[in-house]
């Protein structure tokens, strides 16, 4: 009897502890990147890339797919994906961190954090770490983040007519909304 | 005691899958693989060359181009062809046919333009229209365009006439029409081929005869002709288009007449694509070039040429 009981709260606390994972919603993600340049600002939006987080753990996962980038010209689009990140090479990019001293995630509150990881991105794979803040509030955990790419940094070449065009430094912004996952 | 051991494991199993655990993993593939697209970049402009290819303009953009062509680096008919081409700086003090345009898309699929070519004073109006996309899971297999052209010669009346026994001046004998389906396909990111069957309908032409065979010229030319582009590099590729003519009037016709082959190089620079080709055709409106070509490669009878395309977004 003693035992089951003791199973019975064992099987409880998984239940809980598997609310402890998020993920951005689908509709409320979105990855945003602004390169701007004497000649011109370009401006491109994913609002599909999948954003997990474990709050107990500290673990932060996301994978943006390039190809759902959205440019202000469909030509900005193709040449986005064909000459410089090459999406039929490497489709997608990751990142795989975890929150440096992560807060207690379970209350309700704004956190700022900073989150270190290895990001992956036209084949290649840096140590990274960016800041942002993560607000709780009951179920719904809203992250957003900015930080800079160095697209040399991920061997991704600007010709050197371009070099105008095309920013060396772009920022990137990402926002989510976040609810709990639960697996299928 | 075994039991509370077990207890414990199972307690601590799940902290331990998860300190390093794939979060990605346990979210469906489907939400992270890229979408069967359609496929892009089949060609990187309108034109191979000479020829159309399954590229529209996109929508609301404006297409500017300004294609060119020089005169016959050489001709070794003549009898003294190296002076003939140093004379003619190999063909760049002549211009056998210059043509400005604009096309723009009504939608990504259908672009309607206008142009004027210096060969025969040709003002035309043109419309392509992309029925079908290739897309890369290969459920559809090519892409498949319609294109048509209409032509109008502005030349005076005596110029249209001239040679002949002046018939009823007619303005309809100053149209010609060209009708076009484009079946291209991406083979490969560096390999793109298309075939284009073709219909060119004259309204009005001279009276010639092939003297070898008794052929007359007639209204109606059928062509098929085939193109290809193979990339180099991001931004550089080769293409080449040719054009075989079904006319018996232009088969081993004494007075000349020839397949139009072009051969370029493609250069592509953000908004703008740089063609630098050699062609032995004279006219660039395919309905003219189909029906006029005679020059030949064989005879150095090759023509520089350029086109030039800029795109505007409106």
């Amino acid at each position: 009897m003693k035992t089951f009981i003791c199973l019975a709260i064992l099987l409880i606390c998984q239940i809980t502890a598997s609310a402890q994972i998020f993920r951005g919603k689908s509709e409320a993600t979105t990855i945003t990147f602004f390169s701007k340049s004497p000649l011109e600002d370009i401006t491109a939006t994913n609002s599909k890339g999948t954003i997990m987080m474990n709050t107990t753990t500290g673990d932060v996962q996301a994978l943006v797919t390039m190809l759902y980038f959205r440019f202000k010209k469909p030509l900005m689009e193709e040449h986005f994906n064909e000459n410089y990140v090459e999406s039929d090479k490497y489709p997608a990019c990751v990142f795989k961190g975890k929150i440096a001293d992560k807060p207690d995630l379970s209350k309700d509150g704004d956190y700022k954090v900073t989150v270190t990881g290895q990001f992956t991105l036209h084949g290649v794979t840096r140590d990274v770490s960016m800041e942002g803040t993560i607000t709780r509030k009951g179920d719904v955990i809203t992250i957003s983040s900015k930080f800079k790419i160095r697209i040399a940094d991920y061997n991704i070449r600007v010709p050197s007519l371009y070099v105008q065009n095309i920013a060396e430094v772009v920022d990137v912004t990402v926002s989510s909304e976040m609810a709990p996952f639960v697996k299928k | 005691m075994l039991k509370h051991f077990l207890a414990l494991f199972v307690f601590i199993l799940p902290f331990a899958g998860w300190s390093q655990e794939d979060l990605l993993g346990m979210v469906s593939d489907s939400a992270k693989k890229a979408p069967s697209r359609k496929v892009y970049a089949t060609f990187k402009t309108t034109r191979v060359v000479s020829a159309q290819t399954i590229e529209t303009v996109r929508k609301r953009n404006l297409d500017f181009r300004i294609t060119h062509r020089f005169g016959n680096l050489y001709n070794n008919t003549l009898p003294n062809a190296l002076n003939d081409a140093a004379h003619k700086f190999f063909g760049m003090d002549n211009i056998s046919d210059v043509r400005l345009s604009f096309d723009y898309g009504i939608t990504d699929d259908i672009t309607v333009g206008i142009g004027r070519s210096k060969y025969r004073e040709m003002y035309d109006g043109t419309f392509k229209w992309r029925f079908l996309t290739q897309r890369e899971n290969n459920s559809v297999p090519v892409s498949v365009c319609f294109y048509g052209n209409v032509g109008y010669t502005s030349m005076t009346t005596d110029n249209l006439y001239a040679g002949v026994i002046r018939p009823k001046t007619n303005e309809a004998h100053r149209f010609q029409y060209l009708s076009q389906f484009i079946i291209a396909r991406k083979f490969s990111k560096r390999l793109s081929l298309e075939l284009l069957p073709t219909y060119v309908h004259r309204n009005f032409i001279k009276q010639q005869v092939n003297t070898r065979n008794g052929k007359e010229d007639q209204n109606d030319l059928f062509s098929l002709g085939i193109g290809g582009r193979i990339k180099l590099s991001p931004r550089f590729a080769l293409v080449a288009d040719y054009f075989y003519n079904f006319s018996d009037f232009q088969r081993n016709n004494p007075a000349g007449f020839y397949n139009p082959l072009s051969v370029g190089v493609e250069i592509e620079t953000g908004g703008h694509v740089f063609h630098v080709n050699f062609c032995n055709s004279t006219a660039i409106l395919e309905s003219s070039m189909l029906t006029s070509t005679q020059d030949t490669w064989k005879s150095g009878q090759i023509k520089l040429g350029f086109n030039i395309s800029r795109w505007f977004v409106l």
